[in-house]
């Protein structure tokens, strides 16, 4: 095989990127000065960067020449949000290629790509970066932290995820978001799936990034939280990033691990090898990593969702203990339910009836959360239906719809028959869609004042983004539901003619989807460019009643 | 906020989403650009996907397989041997198994005495090559597409192309009734 034009992409978007972190820290102190004064250049680092933090920080540029917290939170927060519609576009090219069951517009291949893609940069770029965003933008003031130290760590941190962004989006993988073993390491001349190799590399080092900024997290919770706040007083955003930050400490190195040997696979095959069943192993490596994912996922939209829902209904969240409790629950059960991810890979009947009941259990949390905000909603006396409550409240209802789905399919014997069919795809596009991105979205409609610098967002516009959405939910992953429970498989470039229903209908959801996101881009844009009406105070940060 | 950021911030997005995009269509063979040929007539050839029944050099070549242009080929592709195959015909005419634009790439499924049909009308004539990119040194032939192409066509003129010496062809026989090409004896010589 060649060593090509891809080959040199990567190595000159690596020198490009080890460009500029050389260039960062000479940058550093004009963007501070600009800030802070004068007095940036009497202040030790620490110092400005805890003045830094402190600020109400907007999104810009200038955030990627600096190392305090909410630079860094900004970072991440554009960054997640670009990758975002790269694999949004992956994913609105699947649904409209799948419009007739003979594929029309994408080969086996391109769409094994796009499918790769979608997975990988959903899940590890958009889905992990707007936790570590969000994370890094509030948890300095929501903890009043007194102070913000290790800046270079974080810097460097952001650019690891970065340049993994980079490796995924490049290698073109055909491996799906889980690269099991013998596909993985294939090394194929033609087609995709070339360079799945570096699909490896780019993700352990959004692993990598992700353990050390989860370390940070605690750090700035447990350590660097201001002392007039008592544990048993800090917000439930701060418990849900604490529980999603543990879950990420004790199971990414496993997946990191995984990797490493898939990587000296590739050389030298010792460790996955087929003959002596080690395939099984690191399926197991991965989803030992891979099912706590998808409650890091949700965690901090969890915390999102009680942190926003107070400030529409006017009261305090009915239990804060049980919310809390909740959220320290889920992350428990949630590390040891990843058998239900291998029911038809063979681990035995036990091993699949004690994952199929600790599946179950999970439950009893989801619902603790549910019914709390279900009661904070009962208990309100006046409930204002803006932007982000709309998105709290679509996201509630999508978890319940998309978490009854993922109940069932914890069924062993249900499993085998729905396990390789759109039922999946349904149960987890439902609470991706409605928690993960659309309470992200709200997030950002809720700080829009803060991160613009004083503009309001356009509320019709803002709107009609919230109901294409919604709607567009419904159509796609209702509809692959009803197909998943007629058979409908999933992760194929065609299909069965008498699934083109299911099919077409969920096309046209997807796409619906697609313009929702166009529209709030647009949204942004324009709202941003006019000029600057209200303070710059919001009500996630700042004692100020929502708008 | 500086008014140019959210401008910027928009560009950049529609330009990395929409370049990641076409990045990821990039692929060798492309998109679904080849179109079928019309055709009045079928023709069902089988193939035995067993690794140990070709065995290609320069002296003893696969048998080419002669086609009427406007014939539905319908490739009836038999696993033997329980070993990945593919069946992979090269875009254009000349092309050998370095190519890498397809007309065809189907992967046949391992599961031994499994059938898959593969069907393909050729729009224009030329000798094509068809091979299994897993054995592309053994498990390749070559095949014959006879007739002339519409006038506006841009392909070879059917003068153009040697007709292959049809050195093996007489192992292969037409059945009478079901117009099928088969093997004369599929234990001696399976392909």
């Amino acid at each position: 095989m060649g060593f090509s034009f891809e080959l040199m992409v990567f190595g000159s978007t690596i020198a490009a990127l080890i460009a500029m972190v050389f260039l960062l820290y000479y940058f550093t102190m004009d963007y501070r000065r600009n800030l802070l004064g004068e007095s940036a250049s009497s202040l030790s680092k620490e110092e400005s960067n805890l003045l830094l933090s402190k600020m109400r920080r907007e999104i810009s540029f200038s955030a990627f020449f600096m190392d305090d917290s909410k630079s860094i939170g900004v970072r991440y927060l554009i960054t997640s949000i670009v990758l975002f519609f790269i694999g949004g576009l992956a994913g609105v090219g699947m649904r409209i290629s799948l419009w007739f069951p003979n594929p029309s517009f994408l080969t086996p291949d391109q769409y094994n790509i796009l499918l790769t893609a979608h997975g990988n940069i959903m899940l590890y770029g958009f889905a992990i970066g707007t936790i570590l965003g969000f994370g890094y933008y509030l948890l300095p003031s929501a903890n009043k932290i007194e102070k913000d130290t290790l800046g270079v760590v974080k810097s460097i941190m952001y650019w690891l995820f970065l340049i993994g962004a980079v490796f995924i989006i490049f290698s073109k993988s055909t491996a799906t978001w889980y690269f099991y073993y013998p596909l993985v390491d294939q090394l194929t001349e033609a087609g995709g799936g070339t360079y799945s190799f570096a699909t490896l590399i780019g993700v352990t080092l959004i692993l990598l990034a992700t353990t050390v900024s989860s370390v940070i997290f605690l750090k700035m919770v447990f350590l660097d939280r201001s002392k007039s706040i008592p544990l048993s007083k800090i917000s439930m955003f701060s418990w849900s990033i604490v529980s999603a930050a543990v879950l990420v400490i004790t199971s990414a190195p496993v997946s990191m691990i995984a990797n490493g040997f898939l990587i000296y696979d590739l050389i030298n095959p010792v460790f996955f090898q087929a003959s002596n069943g080690a395939v099984l192993g690191y399926a197991i490596m991965f989803w030992f990593w891979g099912h706590p994912l998808v409650y890091i996922a949700i965690l901090p939209a969890f915390g999102l969702i009680y942190e926003m829902l107070p400030k529409y209904a006017g009261v305090p969240i009915f239990s804060y203990r049980a919310g809390v409790f909740s959220l320290l629950l889920l992350m428990i059960f949630s590390a040891v339910v990843w058998g239900h991810h291998l029911f038809n890979s063979g681990l035995g009947t036990v091993w699949d009836l004690l994952f199929s009941t600790t599946s179950f259990l999970v439950v009893i949390p989801s619902a603790m959360s549910v019914f709390n905000w279900i009661a904070t909603l009962w208990t309100a006396k006046h409930i204002r239906l803006t932007v982000p409550m709309l998105f709290v409240l679509n996201g509630i209802v999508d978890f319940i719809i998309g978490g009854i789905v993922g109940v069932y399919s914890a069924d062993v014997g249900l499993n085998a028959f729905i396990h390789g069919t759109y039922a999946i795809t349904s149960h987890f596009h439902w609470i991706f869609i409605g928690l993960t991105a659309g309470i992200g979205f709200g997030a950002i409609y809720i700080l829009f004042p803060t991160l613009t610098g004083g503009r309001t967002y356009n509320v019709p516009l803002a709107k009609v983004h919230f109901y294409l959405n919604s709607v567009g939910t419904i159509l796609m992953s209702g509809f692959w539901l009803v197909g998943g429970f007629a058979g409908m498989p999933r992760r194929v470039a065609g299909y069965f003619g008498i699934f083109q229903t299911y099919q077409d209908v969920a096309a046209i959801g997807g796409v619906i989807l697609g313009i929702g996101f166009l529209i709030f881009l647009v949204n942004f844009a324009y709202s941003a460019y006019l000029p600057a009406k209200v303070d710059v105070t919001n009500p996630l940060e700042d004692e100020v009643q929502a708008i | 906020m500086n008014k140019a950021t959210p401008i910027v911030l928009l560009v950049v997005v529609l330009i990395v989403a929409g370049g990641s995009f076409a990045w990821f269509l990039s692929v060798p063979g492309g998109g679904i650009s080849y179109q079928q040929g019309s055709y009045n007539s079928t023709q069902v050839i089988v193939l035995y996907a067993n690794a140990q029944g070709w065995n290609y050099n320069s002296s003893n070549p696969n048998p080419t397989l002669n086609e009427k242009l406007h014939t539905l080929l319908e490739f009836k592709v038999i696993e033997q041997d329980g070993l990945p195959h593919t069946l992979t015909i090269a875009a254009g005419p000349n092309e050998t198994t370095n190519s890498n634009d397809w007309i065809v790439n189907v992967v046949i499924p391992t599961t031994v005495g499994s059938i898959t049909w593969v069907n393909w009308s050729f729009a224009n004539p030329g000798l094509y090559t068809y091979w299994c990119t897993v054995h592309p040194y053994t498990m390749v032939g070559k095949l014959y597409v006879n007739g002339t192409a519409n006038s506006t066509s841009s392909s070879p003129s059917p003068s153009a192309v040697q007709a292959p010496s049809s050195g093996l062809l007489t192992s292969i026989i037409q059945h009478q009734n079901s117009g099928t090409y088969e093997m004369a004896d599929s234990n001696e010589q399976v392909w």
